[in-house]
C-alpha cells in the first residue's frame, strides 16, 4: 500500500450546516480506506486561526459559510494558503462554478449528496497529490526564472566584455593622439592666457576621463582571468580605503569602522574584491557630497533568506546555513530609490551621469562579486536616511585554521 | 649634440604625427614616420633608427611581424624596440614589468613624459 495511505490525513472541513457537518464526518469515518483526523468549523475567520495553530492536510471548503459567501470564500481561503489543498463542498450545482473553483485554486469541486464515502475519500487523496505536483511546478517555475534572469544577466555582461576588447584598441589610439595634441599645444603655449590654459586642461581631463570609461569596459572582459587565495577581508577593505582616502577627506566623510574580531579569511581574488570596495565607496561618497558617515560593518553568520533585501541577490551556491562573512557599507546619503534597486546593476544604468558616472561600477561589482560565488545586494537604510551595500562572502573550508593569508593550498 | 633618431611604426597617421612633434620638440631626437608595416624594414634599412617604437595590432602586418624581419637583417637586428598598445592597460604594464616577450612596452595613452623615460632606457 502507497505510504501516503497508511497515513492518518488531518482534514479540516468548513462547513455552515451542522447536519452537513455530520453527513462528512460519519462518511470518512465509513470510508473503504485511509484514516482522517476531522476538526471543523463554519467561518472563514476560524479557519485561518486553526491553520495557524495546526498543520492541515485538505480542507473540505463550502462556499456559503457564516462570513463569507459564494466564490469569494475560496478566493481568499487560497490567497492567504496556496500551499493547502483544497476540495470544494457544496449544495449548488453549476458546472461553471465548479470550472471557476478548480481555476481559482480548488482541486476538486463536489456537489452534496452526489457522491458516498468513496468518491469523497478518493477526492480528498487525489486532492493532496494534485496540489503536491502543483507546488513542485510552481517551484520549478520560479527556479526556472530565477536562472532566466541570471542567464539574462550573464548574456549582458558577455555581450559587454566581447566589445570591450575591440573598442578599446579603437577608441585609445584616437585618445593618445588628442592626448599628445593637448601635451604639444600646453607646451607651445606655455605663455598663454588663463582661457587657453583651462581649454587645453579640459581637453586632457576629458581625453584621460574616456580613457578610464575604456578602462572599466576592458575590467570586463578580463573578469574572467582571476587569481584567488585566502586573504584577510579587513585588509581588503582598509587597502580600499586608503585608495579613497583623499576623496572622503575632501567631502569632509567620516569613515566608522565596526569590525568583528577573529574573522576567518576568505577565498579571494584580492585586487577584484578591493575594485568592489573601491566601487562601493566611491557611490557612497556621491551620495553624500555634503558630508556624512560611512559605516563599514563586518561579521559572520550562518545564512538566512532575511540576509537580504533583494530575492534576485540570491545566488546558487550560498543557501540557507551556510557559513558566511557579511561586509555592510552604510551610508547617510539620500538613498536609493525602490524602483532603481534592482536596474541599478545593469551595465551602463547610472543615477550621478552629470558627476561623471559610466554606470559599470555596479555591474562590474556585481560579476566580480558572481566569480566570487557571493552575493551583492543593496537596499535603503530602515531606521535611518542612506543606503546599505551588502556583500556576503561563504567561508570556505580551505582557508579556516589559522589566520595567515598565504597558508594557502 | 647630434640628435637621437627614432623610427615609430604605426598605422595611425594622427598619433605618430604628435608622436613626432612631441619628441622632437625638445630638441633632442629627430622622427620618422612609416604608417604602412609592410614598409617598415626598408625605412628602418635606410633611416638607420637608434630606436623603434612600434604598434603591435596593425592592418596589413602586425607588430610582432614587424619584427620578425628587423631581426633577420644583421644589420638592424641589434636596434632596441619599445612595443606601443592600445590593447594592454597601464596597470598591467607595470604588473608584467613591462614587457612582451622579452621587449619593453608601453600601453597607449601614455604620457609623453613617459615615453622619454622608456626611450631613455632602452637606448
Amino acid at each position: 500500500m502507497n505510504n501516503e495511505l497508511k497515513r492518518t490525513l488531518q482534514v479540516l472541513i468548513v462547513e455552515n450546516s451542522d447536519v452537513d457537518r455530520a453527513v462528512l464526518i460519519n462518511m470518512l469515518s465509513k470510508a473503504p480506506y485511509g484514516s482522517f483526523q476531522i476538526s471543523a468549523t463554519d467561518s472563514l475567520l476560524e479557519t485561518f486561526e486553526l491553520l495557524k495553530q495546526s498543520v492541515v492536510d485538505v480542507i473540505l471548503l463550502d462556499l456559503n459559510i457564516k462570513d463569507s459567501n459564494g466564490i469569494d470564500t475560496l478566493q481568499r481561503l487560497h490567497s492567504r494558503h496556496p500551499s493547502i489543498a483544497v476540495v470544494v463542498n457544496t449544495g449548488e450545482y453549476q458546472d461553471d462554478l465548479g470550472l471557476k473553483a478548480v481555476t481559482l485554486g480548488a482541486q476538486d469541486y463536489l456537489i452534496k449528496g452526489m457522491y458516498k464515502s468513496y468518491g469523497l475519500v478518493k477526492a480528498l487523496y487525489y486532492a493532496i497529490e494534485r496540489k503536491k505536483a502543483e507546488v513542485s511546478l510552481r517551484k520549478a517555475l520560479e527556479g526556472l526564472k530565477e536562472m532566466q534572469a541570471q542567464l539574462i544577466r550573464a548574456e549582458k555582461m558577455n555581450v559587454v566584455g566581447g566589445v570591450a576588447s575591440g573598442i578599446a584598441h579603437e577608441v585609445k589610439n584616437p585618445l593618445a593622439t588628442i592626448l599628445y595634441g593637448v601635451e604639444y599645444l600646453s607646451t607651445v603655449l606655455k605663455e598663454g592666457d588663463d582661457k587657453i590654459e583651462l581649454t587645453l586642461r579640459s581637453m586632457k581631463d576629458a581625453a584621460h576621463k574616456a580613457n578610464s570609461i575604456i578602462k572599466d569596459l576592458l575590467d570586463f572582459a578580463s573578469l574572467s582571468d582571476i587569481k584567488k587565495e585566502c586573504y584577510p577581508i579587513e585588509k581588503t577593505i582598509e587597502q580600499g580605503l586608503v585608495l579613497t582616502h583623499h576623496q572622503c577627506e575632501k567631502t569632509g566623510i567620516k569613515v566608522v569602522r565596526h569590525y568583528a574580531t577573529n574573522l576567518p579569511d576568505i577565498f579571494i581574488d584580492k585586487n577584484r574584491i578591493e575594485q568592489v570596495f573601491v566601487d562601493l565607496i566611491l557611490n557612497a561618497i556621491a551620495v553624500m557630497k555634503n558630508g556624512g558617515v560611512l559605516t563599514i560593518h563586518t561579521s559572520r553568520k550562518n545564512f538566512d533568506r532575511s540576509d537580504i533585501h533583494n530575492p534576485s541577490s540570491l545566488v546558487e551556491t550560498i543557501r540557507k546555513g551556510d557559513d558566511v562573512l557579511i561586509v555592510d557599507f552604510e551610508d547617510t546619503g539620500k538613498g536609493i530609490e525602490e524602483a532603481n534597486i534592482e536596474k541599478i546593476f545593469d551595465p551602463f544604468f547610472t543615477t550621478h551621469r552629470a558627476a561623471g558616472g559610466v554606470g559599470l561600477g555596479l555591474s562590474i561589482a556585481r560579476t566580480i562579486m558572481d566569480t566570487h560565488d557571493g552575493i551583492i545586494d543593496l537596499s535603503n537604510n530602515e531606521d535611518k536616511n542612506g543606503a546599505r551595500a551588502r556583500l556576503i562572502f561563504k567561508v570556505k573550508g580551505d582557508c579556516s585554521g589559522d589566520n595567515t593569508y598565504l597558508n594557502c593550498g | 649634440m647630434e640628435t637621437i633618431r627614432i623610427l615609430i611604426v604605426d598605422d595611425e597617421i594622427g598619433f605618430t604625427e604628435m608622436v613626432k612633434l612631441n619628441l622632437e620638440d625638445t630638441g633632442r631626437f629627430n622622427v620618422r614616420i612609416e604608417n604602412d608595416p609592410t614598409r617598415a624594414f626598408q625605412t628602418a634599412l635606410g633611416y638607420r633608427p637608434q630606436l623603434i617604437l612600434l604598434d603591435i595590432i596593425m592592418p596589413e602586418m602586425e607588430g610582432p611581424d614587424v619584427l620578425c624581419q628587423l631581426r633577420e637583417n644583421e644589420q638592424i637586428a641589434h636596434i632596441p624596440i619599445i612595443f606601443l598598445t592600445a590593447t594592454v592597460r597601464k596597470s598591467e604594464v607595470n604588473q608584467e614589468s613591462g614587457f612582451i616577450s622579452g621587449y619593453p612596452f608601453l600601453a597607449k595613452p601614455c604620457t609623453v613624459e613617459e615615453l622619454i623615460e622608456a626611450i631613455d632606457q632602452n637606448l
